[in-house]
């Protein structure tokens, strides 16, 4: 089967899941509506202010849109780093980056930005910033002459994440003490409806990290062949590197600067996909925009309707995922004769 | 050097005979050498009932969260509720420190205890065990006889209030702590007490323990009448302010549609001080406006 | 004839001892050409520069002097990519990890030839199975790289290098890890592609022997410098070996009439 078959396939078969969890989110919830008046609000039919109408069209669409967005670009970050380190345990909260991007984020609500349109793209700016500055940390403290060794960098970004997470708390509790106890909750990863006009921003923003990553998916292929090798090939690998790293981080950092820091998604739907599709990055980035969307949104709806009322952060849900997957992934790596 | 260290053991192993035993609302039994003259307050609810009491005369140190009355300012700061400086309390050497289980940290009890001083441990849930707090605290600062008056006007304003709103039918509320993770206040948070006090009834008076954190859309499919969104803009940042937009958008509350979306200083509210009374009638004027005309 | 490569009095240092303890390796003047056509040598102790030669001619080093052309035309001119098409390298080991399949490896070498494109074309996979089946790789294209033995390895890498469909093949010690049948495949190999496709080739390698039997011309590096550049017979004379490498050696004939190299293991031992 071409590459170009196995790719429609793959998108196809997750697309179908995709759409699948969508329809389910939306019928779940803990207002308790009737499938019928869901199907009504989503027909347009309901009252334009019942509370099927505001919960479905308000509440649980936005939330789901964003989870999928959300799901989607940490996904293919994932991908993205894994490509550049060429290690499947690379993945922005492993590398400390989303922890970056928290602290971004934290910083800008300091300095009195708000959740407005205008505002949001400020708080975007300040995620990337922080998500960049831990990127850079990361790579430079794991760089060798022997390139990116495994542990070296698994290392570097617990440091830079503990680094980045005492930040936040030292800053919050300086600042402002009464805050601590919401932040500490945001830390964990917090899915809620975005309107409309910050939707837009944060999909656009999404777009452009990921349509810079495809480009770079052919090359990032060749990077496996290490630098030098690739460099005879005929690919700018300073150039791709810098182009790669620069999207990942604003994949990281928008996500971040929406949802909070959520963990593992990077790590977990590319090394499944992997199973399915293969190594090759250009299959893998379009299937990781699309599983990594039905991922969370799966992860989320678990999280909000599992002890209703109340609500688990979907972080929460991601982690006891990703650990043992972690665990998993590395020791099958180890367990490889070298 | 082991003289030294001998003379040292004996010291911190010495206590004076005990002339004075009185138990905190932990109902744990406090040791004292003779009646504090030499109070430190790590609680600001606690300072605020002393200067209440008229009893500042004796309170030696505060936190940095103790800022009411102004004229605390003028105490010295032993720092923040979780971390006070161990050492600046002992330098400001006062016979007693009173403390509470909840913003302070247990193990500074259990250091401050090392170190020979004793903590009394306050716990005010509800306005009941508040006003006990006033009345011990009355105790501890030898101004007994302005307890009785205390209590009885903060009683007196909340009785009132309470008079005020017995005959109308209570409101849903909303009280929002924390709007993004939704936090709101559950079954053992004195906010879900003071609401009921205010005349309303909050529509996540039944979860969990003290706060919850909550499905938005469950909150909205409980119907609120009034939202309550609390204000952390008072310690000085902007961001503490919440934004009415996300929740004008919710047409199908009540609270929304009647425009009752309100605001609440955090800082009145969330002490369990003399203050409560105030607090109090700001969250009786937002849930029954027509009761104050 | 003319020359393919071109070395023209090319001088370059490296910026600071990669190793603490190592001279400043500089190359100084360095001059020779490369006939197309034919199968030519670059020997030499290990730090006389052979990898910087490399470097130098793929342009993944620049030199601080003089010029090298490829064709008659500087390289200094062509974009990584064209030097590409021209130019393939198969080198010493396969990195690792290297998770890919051997005909996704293979593939990889088709992409100087369209380097926009974000799928491999028809032509492309015919080129590369055409180069699978030059090196009898083809039973092995949907096994993952890392599975492969040693030997079956460096096939897979040279199948790579044909797929680029390149006038000049520069292989890096294409035999140094591989055993006694798998270094004569390989040269068998290498033959045969110049001879079929008319393919020059340079190799660097530290094996006289095998430089000898297999080159038409040979290029003795010795402290970045050129020793000697000529036939095998003509460079692997025995004072200017002894001179170079330092040791010992006997210089003896093999039956094709190639020069054969060998440490003189009872000087040594005296």
């Amino acid at each position: 089967m071409t590459d170009r078959r196995r790719l429609a396939w793959a998108l196809g078969a997750l697309m179908v899941l995709l759409l699948a969890f969508v329809v389910a989110a939306l019928f779940v919830g803990s207002a308790a509506l009737s499938p019928g008046a869901v199907m009504r609000a989503l027909a347009g039919r309901a009252e334009r202010e019942s509370v099927e109408a505001i919960v479905t069209l308000g509440l649980r669409l936005p939330r789901v849109l964003v989870a999928v967005l959300a799901g989607g670009a940490l996904a293919v970050a994932g991908v993205a780093f894994q490509g550049l380190t060429r290690n499947p345990l690379a993945e922005p909260s492993v590398l400390g980056v989303t922890s970056g991007a928290a602290f971004g984020v934290v910083l800008a609500q300091i300095l009195g930005l708000g959740a407005g349109v205008a505002d949001a793209v400020a708080v975007a700016a300040f995620a990337f910033g922080g998500a960049l500055l831990a990127a850079v940390s990361v790579y430079l403290i794991a760089l060798s002459p022997g390139g990116l060794a495994v542990q070296t960098l698994l290392l570097a970004g617990v440091i830079v994440g503990i680094f980045f997470s005492s930040a936040i708390t030292v800053v919050i509790s300086i600042v402002d003490f009464n805050r601590l106890g919401g932040v500490i909750h945001w830390l964990l990863g917090n899915l809620a409806p975005v309107p409309a006009g910050s939707l837009a921003l944060f999909a656009a923003l999404a777009a452009a990290g990921f349509a810079l990553i495809l480009r770079s998916a052919r090359e990032l292929n060749l990077l496996a062949l290490g630098e030098e090798a690739a460099l005879q090939l005929g690919v700018d690998a300073e150039r791709l590197k810098r182009r790669v790293f620069l999207a990942a981080a604003l994949l990281t950092g928008t996500v971040v600067a929406f949802t909070g820091p959520i963990g593992f998604v990077g790590l977990i739907v590319p090394h499944v996909l992997r199973g399915v599709v293969g190594q090759d990055n250009r299959l893998l980035v379009p299937t990781a925009l699309v599983g990594g969307g039905a991922f969370l949104l799966a992860a989320d709806t678990l999280a909000r309707n599992i002890v209703a009322p109340a609500e688990l952060s979907v972080g929460v849900i991601t982690a006891f995922c990703g650990a043992p997957f972690f665990v998993w992934v590395l020791r099958g790596r180890s367990v490889r004769p070298a | 050097m082991k003289l030294a260290l001998a003379l040292v053991v004996v010291l911190v192993a010495a206590r004076p005979a005990a002339a004075l035993v009185v138990t905190d609302m932990l109902a744990r039994d406090v040791a004292l050498a003779a009646p504090p003259t030499r109070i430190l307050s790590l609680v600001p609810s606690v300072t605020e009932s002393i200067y209440a009491l008229g009893g500042q005369a004796r309170l030696v140190g505060r936190t940095d969260w103790c800022d009411y009355p102004p004229a605390a300012r003028e105490k010295p700061s032993v720092g923040g509720m979780i971390n006070p400086s161990i050492e600046m309390i002992v330098a400001l050497k006062p016979d007693l420190v009173i403390a509470t289980d909840e913003g302070n940290r247990e193990e500074t009890t259990v250091q401050l205890g090392r170190l020979g001083i004793p903590t009394y441990l306050v716990h005010a849930h509800r306005v009941d065990q508040m006003l006990d707090m006033v009345t011990r605290v009355a105790g501890l600062v030898d101004r007994r006889e302005a307890a009785g008056p205390l209590v009885a006007s903060i009683r007196g304003r909340i009785d009132a209030i309470r008079a005020r709103v017995a005959p109308l039918a209570p409101p849903r509320v909303l009280y929002v702590l924390w709007p993004e993770p939704l936090i709101v206040p559950g079954r053992a948070s004195h906010l879900t007490e003071l609401i009921e006090l205010a005349g309303g009834r909050s529509i996540t008076a039944g979860e969990g323990e003290s706060y919850v954190r909550f499905s938005l859309e469950a909150a909205v499919a409980r119907a609120p009448e009034v939202i309550v969104l609390a204000d952390h803009s008072a310690s000085g940042t902007a961001a503490g302010r919440q934004s009415p937009e996300k929740w004008q958008r919710l047409t199908s509350v009540p609270a929304i549609k009647a425009g009752r979306l309100h605001s609440i200083d955090l800082s009145i509210l969330h002490r369990y001080g003399p203050r409560v009374a105030d607090g109090l009638e700001l969250l009786a004027r937002i849930i029954h406006p027509e009761a104050f005309r | 004839m003319s020359a393919l490569v071109e070395f023209r009095d090319v001088g370059f240092a490296y910026p600071r001892p990669e190793r603490r303890r190592a001279q400043r390796f500089a190359f100084d003047a360095v001059s020779f050409a490369v006939e197309a056509g034919e199968i030519f040598g670059v020997i030499g102790p290990n730090s006389a520069g052979k990898t910087s030669l490399l470097r130098l001619l793929t342009r993944v080093l620049t030199p601080a002097r003089g010029d090298i052309r490829l064709d008659g035309r500087s390289i200094a001119a062509l974009a990584h990519w064209e030097l590409a098409r021209q130019i393939a390298v198969v080198p010493q080991e396969a990195a690792r990890p290297f998770p890919f399949t051997v005909e996704q490896l293979v593939m990889m070498g088709r992409f100087p030839h369209a380097p926009g494109r974000f799928f491999e074309s028809t032509e492309d996979a015919a080129v590369a199975r055409g180069a699978m089946a030059a090196t009898g790789t083809l039973p092995l294209a949907a096994l993952p790289l890392e599975e492969l033995s040693g030997g079956e390895r460096q096939r897979a890498m040279l199948a790579r290098a044909l797929a680029q469909e390149p006038r000049l093949l520069v292989l890096d010690e294409p035999t140094s890890h591989l055993d006694l049948r798998y270094q004569a495949e390989t040269a068998e190999l290498l033959r045969r592609l110049n001879r079929e496709r008319g393919v020059t080739i340079l190799l660097v390698s530290h094996d006289l022997n095998l430089a000898a039997e297999l080159c038409d011309r040979l290029l003795l590096l010795h402290e970045g410098r050129v020793a000697k550049a000529g036939t095998p017979a003509e460079v692997l004379e025995q004072s200017l070996l002894e001179r170079v490498f330092g040791a010992r050696v006997v210089v003896d004939k093999t039956a094709s009439g190639r020069p054969s190299v060998q440490l003189d293991w009872a000087a040594e031992r005296r």
